[in-house]
């Protein structure tokens, strides 16, 4: 069994790999030297797809066939020209059977028919009713996360920041807001049901109208498809952080609480995963092996993968460019021994 | 950063008539550029220093200045502070 672990940086990305259980770890890279690498996935023929960003070059996406030699797409997501809108980021790549999708910064959703050769507009949800009420979170004005029920494509949801998240029932053809119950952040005049700030969304993979929401006001879970949301925080020791991880094997959900919006720092100094095995009703904190004591980084939105493996493994890359790997679910962790730059994302890939 | 779009790289020469069509021709032979180079409006990034012999281009008012045989442009990132 051979894992492979993607970490992106502000720098570069690295790639990390281990071909005997996850216990010892072979670190190659940088891979993309200089660029942000923002997001990475693989598609189900197996080519490995990563975003990269810079400040001064823009946004691209890439392909691979082993992860090592890399080649660039010659089109990727773009605004139109004189439209106004910059591509910024890339903030998410979610490959399904027949189509890539693309969640990018200025926010909007891209989709791709031919693996990523061209790509067009989502328009319905791009030029959205409530469009002249998105506002930009401190992250940016993004669309980070895109959910599409395994079972049903024609079901996506796609998760902006500062706006809140979007559910379509019919490929993308109309959206429909699913912000009721969550409280806002920027709240704007006209459009009142706007202004959320979610973080980060998982589904249950067995269950379509079961969505757990990582939100900058708390940690929530709709049962009904988004129509309603409860706070699912007992447990938690804060109700603020980033990102959001479930195991599908077991369905266990990973977080990494924060003190608060304003400090943004493990709440004491300990830096500490939390888990919940019962859907977020109680969750545990998860401390062997992390640092307990003056340990004030964080872990953002896209750093934070699991490898639905069982036990399933759990891998997190910090802003202080430390990752730390469990192979047993969560009980103990480990520090790969290298110190990378400042961690935008992870993801991981078995074969 | 570039350069990994040019096959490693650092000088490529072009045939044009101004600083504005050697860019075109560059971007026309290796695709991958364009979207490093230009943004949505057609113009250079911000951050993108683009130098005629040793005129800064930001200095001219087009970009379709004529250019002469062995005249060198170079393409570099604005880069300052830490």
């Amino acid at each position: 069994m051979a894992v492979l672990v993607l970490v992106g940086t502000d720098k570069a990305a690295f790639a990390l790999r281990s071909e005997n259980a996850r216990s010892d770890w072979a670190i190659e890279g940088p891979l993309f030297k200089g660029w942000k690498v923002t997001a990475t996935a693989r598609d189900p023929s197996g080519r490995y797809l990563a975003a990269t960003a810079s400040d001064v070059y823009g946004a691209a996406i890439h392909v691979s066939d082993d992860a090592r030699d890399w080649r660039q797409l010659e089109h990727g997501p773009a605004w139109s020209k004189d439209g106004g809108r910059k591509l910024n980021q890339v903030w998410t790549l979610v490959p399904t059977k027949d189509r890539l999708y693309a969640g990018v910064d200025e926010a909007g959703l891209f989709v791709s028919d031919d693996a990523g050769e061209t790509w067009s507009s989502v328009e319905s949800l791009n030029e959205h009713a409530t469009r002249s009420g998105w506002y930009p979170g401190a992250g940016g004005l993004c669309a980070h996360a895109v959910l599409i029920d395994p079972k049903n494509p024609k079901r996506i949801w796609c998760a902006i920041s500062a706006v809140g998240v979007f559910r379509s029932e019919d490929g993308g053809d109309s959206w429909q807001l699913k912000n009721d119950g969550i409280p806002p952040v920027v709240e704007d005049k006209e459009h009142k049901d706007l202004g959320r700030c979610v973080h980060g969304l998982v589904a249950d993979p067995d269950d379509a109208d079961t969505i757990y929401r990582r939100e900058h006001n708390g940690m929530f879970r709709t049962r009904n498809g988004g129509e309603t949301w409860e706070r699912i925080e007992s447990g938690l020791a804060s109700w603020f952080g980033f990102p959001i991880a479930m195991d599908r094997r077991t369905r266990a959900l990973y977080v990494v609480p924060l003190e608060s919006d304003e400090y943004r720092i493990p709440p004491d100094g300990r830096f500490r995963v939390y888990r919940s095995r019962d859907g977020g009703d109680s969750w545990q904190a998860l401390e062997k092996g992390l640092p307990q004591e003056h340990a004030y980084m964080g872990v953002l939105r896209a750093a934070l993968a699991v490898d639905h493996l069982d036990p399933c493994g759990v891998y997190l890359g910090s802003t202080a460019g430390t990752v730390y790997i469990s192979a047993d679910a969560g009980d103990s962790w480990s520090q790969i021994r290298a110190t990378f730059p400042r961690i935008l994302s992870v993801s991981v890939f078995v074969d | 950063m570039l350069t990994r779009l040019v096959n490693g790289r650092t000088s490529i020469v072009v045939d044009a008539d101004s600083v504005g069509g050697a860019l075109r021709s560059l971007v026309k032979d290796h695709p991958g550029l364009e979207v490093h180079l230009f943004d949505e409006s057609g113009g250079l990034r911000q951050h993108v220093l683009c130098f005629h012999n040793e005129i800064n281009t930001r200095w001219l008012e087009s970009i379709e200045v004529p250019v002469a045989e062995n005249d060198t442009i170079t393409i570099l990132q604005a880069v300052s502070g830490g």
